[in-house]
Formats: structure tokens, C-alpha cells, sequence
């Protein structure tokens, strides 16, 4: 060990002098602050967990110091610098009462979706056309109605339930800005495991004990963390997502490896299998 | 736990609040067992005498402002950060800050804290949740400094997203296989891939994933309890820290790779080349042991983001998994994430055999 440190050292010193010039040419480099061009550009906008639900805008908390890096392949919100951005506290949330005051946030949900406030008032106001209360179908199937095909393509072919569930056991009947619990009260689309845990108890109980789905922040049991609610992660008019049958939806990648030099694609041990 | 501050970028000349009393596992606290001569007094002694030595202290007067060159300088007279005073580590912090923060054109911020107490750091992933995104990958990119050119070797990533095929057994094979006719020895679906890794798998490249055809198996470091990597290291720069993570003081890294050969998990990279960072890209909180840059011929691997576990933050490979796959905690907390997966969940260790006991654990639902 002495040896190595000895030769290590010795080296360094001859070297010293050479060094000391390349530093001062490296230094003088140093110049162009690289951030001012970036914010020139548009605001660069990213997706977290999937397309289509929660967004996050780049913006810089510190010099040099971005609130989240995006994926320049997938658009993906790949880093975070600041884990709390644009979250409110969650809302009273039976089994984590023991949590200390604001150290469970989430990203509220009802900004994000676009017509929320037009549906308590525009066509369900909560009295019916011809009814109050509103006359709804005997036989509980979602009726085709363009207007709402067209402003939530997904309804088309509820992939959810596997036709054992229709729109008025998560939404509520007469306020339809809210979403409904077992006693028929509204509960806000910015605290979906409300309503998702009436038939999903295993994984709202798992979700509660941070072993199901995300929470970034803190780490500690006791810390501060934002919750990824559930439709964050899940489109609940399509959680079967067709045959592949996960609840999960598909994603495009981020880019893989480099390639082991030499290595020309990533199917050379599947062209040239091992021999028997 | 209370989670100390994270260290603020401007504050470069406060000192962490809890860079002392790390847990016992930490040698480096032994204050009585460094050796009597240290490497500074030794060369003090004899070296100072030499041309070459002359020659180099020439070089360093001339040039004393020059933060790179004296931090080049100061850095060949370090110890082992083990064996480093409390007073030491941060002279080499500073220096190294001085040095950063001039490379890379802005204030970079060089953390020394050490283990928390009452903290073993535990990892959990769950394998059936896994999408093989890669975003893991990415984020850990983004926040641990690794060079990222495009010649070879020179694109560092510590995770590798394994891709495991389902595979199909198929009964037109039950009947074939060799020697055929006289009792078959293998069988004829022998060869189906199904749940098997084969080289250039963590290469897949398709539209989207997850794919219906395979499943996913992220490796990084498995932060051994009995680690190979720290038994073969000749110089001894990589070690278990008190918390559970094994480091690597970068600075006394000779480059020999022994430890790359002892990793049963492939987990360990080698600079072969001059890392590539660009300047806008570099992350500027760093920690000594952690995401700090590297030099050429040194070898680096998942640390568990020291430099935010340290201070109570979540790793960056955790905050980014889409599905929430990744799960990150503290062991000894029996209400920490890991421990209820431990307790409620199937658990696994990979390679259990080899008796390194991970803290890494894979787990299903
Ligand atoms: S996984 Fe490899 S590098 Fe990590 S501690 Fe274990 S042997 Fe060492
Ligand atoms: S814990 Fe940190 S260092 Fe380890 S793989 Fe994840 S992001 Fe990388
Ligand atoms: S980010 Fe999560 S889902 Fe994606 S590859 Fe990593 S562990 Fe798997």
C-alpha cells in the first residue's frame, strides 16, 4: 500500500508543474453560464407518471438547480429537485391519522381535468330534465350520449369492472363535479382512494402503508411526502388497458445501454446462440 | 428520525450538522487505530528533499490561486477518508468545492455528513409492478454524475433493467429432444427461453413497454452486509458505511478492478475513459462518497443517493418509477416502507446462495 502511495505521489510531483498550466487553461473556460440559453426557450413541460395525467413545468429553484428534469426522449419527468411543487395537503384520510399535521401532500387532482367545473353546472346541475330527481336507467348500463363520448373518448369501451359496473357507482348521481362514497355523499376527485379503496381494499391498505404505488419526499415512516393518488397512475375508465390486461398502461421506454463495444445489435446472443 | 437540512449551496463553509457520531460498523471514528506516521508525515520527512518534489512545490507557488491545481495538489496528500480527522474531511470538502465549483461554473456543494443513528438503510422492488421503463436508469443518471458521452465507455449507468421472457412450452416438442429414439436426456423444450437472461436482454428497445411477452428485473448495487467487493479491494477504499450502503473514496481508487470481478450482481463501473459531464447537466449537491465527479480509472456504483438518504430524502431511482415499484426505507423502523414489505409481502434476495445478504429485497404481490 505504502508502495502504490509512494509512486502515486512521486508521479504527481514531477507532474505538478504541468498540471498547474492545464488548470489555468480549464478555468478560463469556465465563463458561459450554460442555463441563461435554456431559459430563453419555451417552458418545457413534462408528464409524470403517465400521459395524460399530472404535469409538471421546468423551472429553476436555485441557480443551476431545476425543479425537475424532463426525458428529451419520452417527455418523462425524470428528476426532482423539488418534491413538493404544487401540492396541497390530502384531506383527511381514515388509518393515517397518526401522520403529523401537512406531511401528507398531493397534487391536486380537479386542476388537471379540463371540464371538471362545467359538470355540476352546465348539463347536470342536479336536476333532471324532465325529473327531479333525475330519471336514471332501470338496468344500470351506461347510455351511449355523444356529448359525453366525445368530451371522454374513453367511455366508449369502459374497460373497467367487465361490464359489472356503471358511471353512477363512482360518480355522484346529482353533483357530478364529485365522485360518490358507499353512503352516497361526494367525495373530491382530488382524494380518488376514497373511492377506489369501497372495492380495492387490499390495495388501498397497502397504498396507506406506502407499500402500493409512489410517495416521493422523505423517506422516513413519519416524513413528508406527496402521495401519487390513484388516478394518477391508473385511468379508471381503462384500468383493464384491452387484452394485455395489466392495470398499468403502456409507455415508451427511455433509450437503452451503449452496446458492449464490438457488439453490433442487441439480438447477438439470439443470433448466435450458445451451443449444447 | 429527524432528517437533518439539506445542504444548502451557498452555505459551502458551514459544516453539516451531524457529520459525527456515525454507528459503530465506521472505523474511521476509531480515532486510536489510525497509524502512528501518517502518509503526510512520512512524505513531509523524506520527499521534500527530492528534485522532483522541488520541482512540484515550484509548480504550486507559482500558481497558489489556481483552485484546480491546488486542489490536485492537496488531494495527493489526502488520507483514505476513513482515516481522515473530523478537521481533515473538511479540508478535503473545501478543497474538493473549490475545485467543483470552478470545473463545472457553478456553486457546487461537497457533503460530508455521515451514517444517521438508528438508520440501516433497506431497499424493497416489486418485480411484478416493474414495466421495464428505464426511467430508474435515467434518474440515476441525472442525479449521480456519471459520464455520459457516446464514445465507448464512456456512457456510465449503474442500473440495468433486465428483460426476462415469458417463454412457451409447446407440446408438438414433448416428444423431441437428443438422443432421440434411445430415451430422450433433453428434452425438447429445453431451450425455451422462459423466464431467462440472455446477453444483450437489458438492450430491448420497443415501442412500448411493458411488453406481453416478457417481464422485467431491475440490478443495481444489492448494499451487501457481507460484501465481496470490500474483501478483494487491495487498497481498501471501498467499505461498508456505518448505515449499511458500501462507498467508494474515489480518491484512493487505483483502478485494478478486483472488485468489478467479486460483484456476483454486476453492479460496479469503470471510468476507462475521462468522464463526460456536461456543465449544465452536472448535479451540484453532492456527497464525498457519493455523486461527487469522478476521475478516470476509478471504478463507481449505486450508493443509495447518499447525498439525499443522508438527509431524509427518498432516492432519485425511487421518486421517478411510474408504477412505484421501488421502495426505500429504514429497517430498523418497523413502520418504514421496507419493513412492511418484509413482513407483509414475498420476499426475496437475488443470488441468496452466495451469502452476501442484500439489503436489496425483490418482492410480489
Ligand atoms: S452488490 Fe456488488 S458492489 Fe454492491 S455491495 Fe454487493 S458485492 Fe459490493
Ligand atoms: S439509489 Fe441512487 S445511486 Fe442507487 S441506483 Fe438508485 S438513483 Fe442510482
Ligand atoms: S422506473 Fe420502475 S418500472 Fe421503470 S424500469 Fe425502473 S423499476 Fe421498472
Amino acid at each position: 500500500m505504502k508502495k502504490i502511495a509512494i509512486f502515486t505521489v512521486a508521479l504527481a510531483l514531477c507532474g505538478g508543474a504541468l498540471y498547474a498550466a492545464f488548470a489555468l487553461n480549464s478555468a478560463q473556460e469556465e465563463a458561459a453560464p450554460t442555463l441563461a440559453a435554456q431559459e430563453a426557450k419555451d417552458p418545457l413541460v413534462c408528464f409524470e407518471s403517465r400521459k395524460g395525467a399530472s404535469e409538471v413545468e421546468q423551472r429553476e429553484i436555485k441557480p443551476g438547480l431545476p425543479n425537475v428534469k424532463c426525458s428529451p426522449t419520452t417527455g418523462a419527468a425524470l428528476w426532482y429537485g423539488d418534491p413538493f411543487d404544487g401540492t396541497v395537503p390530502m384531506g383527511k384520510m381514515p388509518g393515517l391519522e397518526k401522520l403529523p399535521e401537512g406531511h401528507a401532500v398531493v397534487k391536486p387532482r380537479s386542476e388537471k381535468l379540463a371540464i371538471l367545473p362545467m359538470c355540476g353546472t352546465a348539463c347536470h346541475n342536479g336536476v333532471g330534465p324532465s325529473a327531479n330527481p333525475p330519471a336514471l336507467p332501470k338496468d344500470k348500463r351506461p347510455t351511449a350520449i355523444p356529448v359525453m363520448e366525445s368530451l371522454v373518448p374513453d367511455l366508449k369501451d369502459l374497460q373497467h369492472g367487465r361490464g359489472r359496473i356503471w358511471c353512477l357507482d363512482c360518480h355522484h348521481t346529482t353533483k357530478r363535479d364529485k365522485l360518490v362514497d358507499h353512503f352516497g355523499d361526494p367525495i373530491s376527485f382530488d382524494q380518488p382512494q376514497l373511492l377506489c379503496g369501497k372495492c380495492h381494499g387490499d390495495k388501498l391498505r397497502d397504498w396507506r402503508d406506502g407499500i402500493h404505488g409512489k410517495r416521493i419526499g422523505e423517506f422516513a415512516s413519519d416524513g413528508k411526502k406527496r402521495w401519487f393518488t390513484c388516478t394518477e397512475c391508473h385511468n379508471p375508465h381503462n384500468v383493464q388497458d384491452g387484452e394485455r390486461n395489466r392495470g398499468f398502461i403502456q409507455l415508451q421506454p427511455e433509450p437503452p445501454p451503449q452496446l458492449p463495444n464490438g457488439m453490433k445489435d442487441a439480438r447477438h446472443e439470439l443470433v448466435h446462440p450458445v451451443a449444447h | 428520525m429527524t432528517p437533518a437540512q439539506p445542504p444548502s449551496l451557498d452555505s459551502s463553509q458551514t459544516q453539516p450538522s451531524c457529520s459525527a457520531t456515525p454507528a459503530s460498523a465506521n472505523p474511521a471514528q476509531c480515532g486510536s487505530c489510525a497509524p502512528k506516521t501518517s502518509r503526510r508525515d512520512f512524505l513531509k520527512a523524506g520527499g521534500m528533499l527530492s528534485l522532483s518534489s522541488l520541482m512540484g512545490t515550484g509548480a504550486l507557488m507559482t500558481h497558489s490561486d489556481d483552485a484546480h491545481a491546488a486542489a490536485e495538489w492537496g488531494e495527493h496528500f489526502q488520507k483514505n477518508y476513513r482515516l481522515m480527522t473530523e478537521q481533515e474531511k473538511i479540508e478535503a470538502r473545501d478543497r474538493l468545492q473549490r475545485r467543483y465549483s470552478a470545473e463545472y461554473g457553478k456553486p457546487v456543494s461537497v457533503d460530508i455528513t455521515g451514517a444517521q443513528p438508528g438508520v440501516l438503510m433497506g431497499y424493497a422492488l416489486n418485480i411484478r409492478k416493474c414495466i421495464g421503463c428505464r426511467r430508474c436508469v435515467h434518474a440515476c443518471v441525472a442525479e449521480n454524475n456519471q459520464s455520459r458521452g457516446t464514445r465507448p465507455g464512456e456512457k456510465i449507468e449503474w442500473i440495468q433493467v433486465l428483460r426476462m421472457e415469458r417463454g412457451k412450452f409447446e407440446a408438438e416438442k414433448m416428444d423431441h429432444g437428443y438422443p432421440e429414439g434411445l430415451g430422450i436426456q433433453v428434452g425438447g423444450n429445453a431451450y425455451t427461453p422462459a423466464g431467462q437472461v440472455l446477453e444483450g436482454q437489458f438492450h430491448y428497445n420497443p415501442e412500448a413497454v411493458p411488453e406481453k411477452d416478457a417481464t422485467y428485473m431491475p440490478i443495481a448495487c444489492m448494499q451487501c452486509e457481507k460484501p465481496p467487493c470490500v474483501k478483494v479491494c487491495p487498497v481498501r477504499t471501498t467499505y461498508r458505511e456505518g448505515d449499511g450502503p458500501v462507498v467508494i473514496d474515489y480518491n484512493w481508487c487505483i483502478g485494478c478492478r478486483m472488485c468489478m470481478g467479486a460483484c456476483p450482481y454486476w453492479a460496479r463501473r469503470i471510468n476507462v475513459t475521462t468522464p463526460v459531464l456536461p456543465k449544465a447537466e452536472m448535479n451540484p449537491v453532492t456527497h464525498y462518497l457519493g455523486n461527487r465527479p469522478r476521475m478516470r480509472g476509478v471504478v463507481e456504483k449505486c450508493h443509495w443517493c447518499l447525498q439525499r438518504t443522508r438527509h431524509g430524502r427518498y432516492p432519485a431511482c425511487v421518486e421517478v418509477c411510474p408504477v412505484g415499484a421501488r421502495k426505500f426505507g429504514n429497517l430498523l423502523d418497523p413502520e418504514s416502507e421496507v419493513s412492511k414489505v418484509l413482513e407483509r409481502k414475498n420476499v426475496f434476495r437475488l443470488k441468496a446462495d452466495l451469502n452476501t445478504f442484500p439489503k436489496f429485497f425483490y418482492f410480489y404481490d
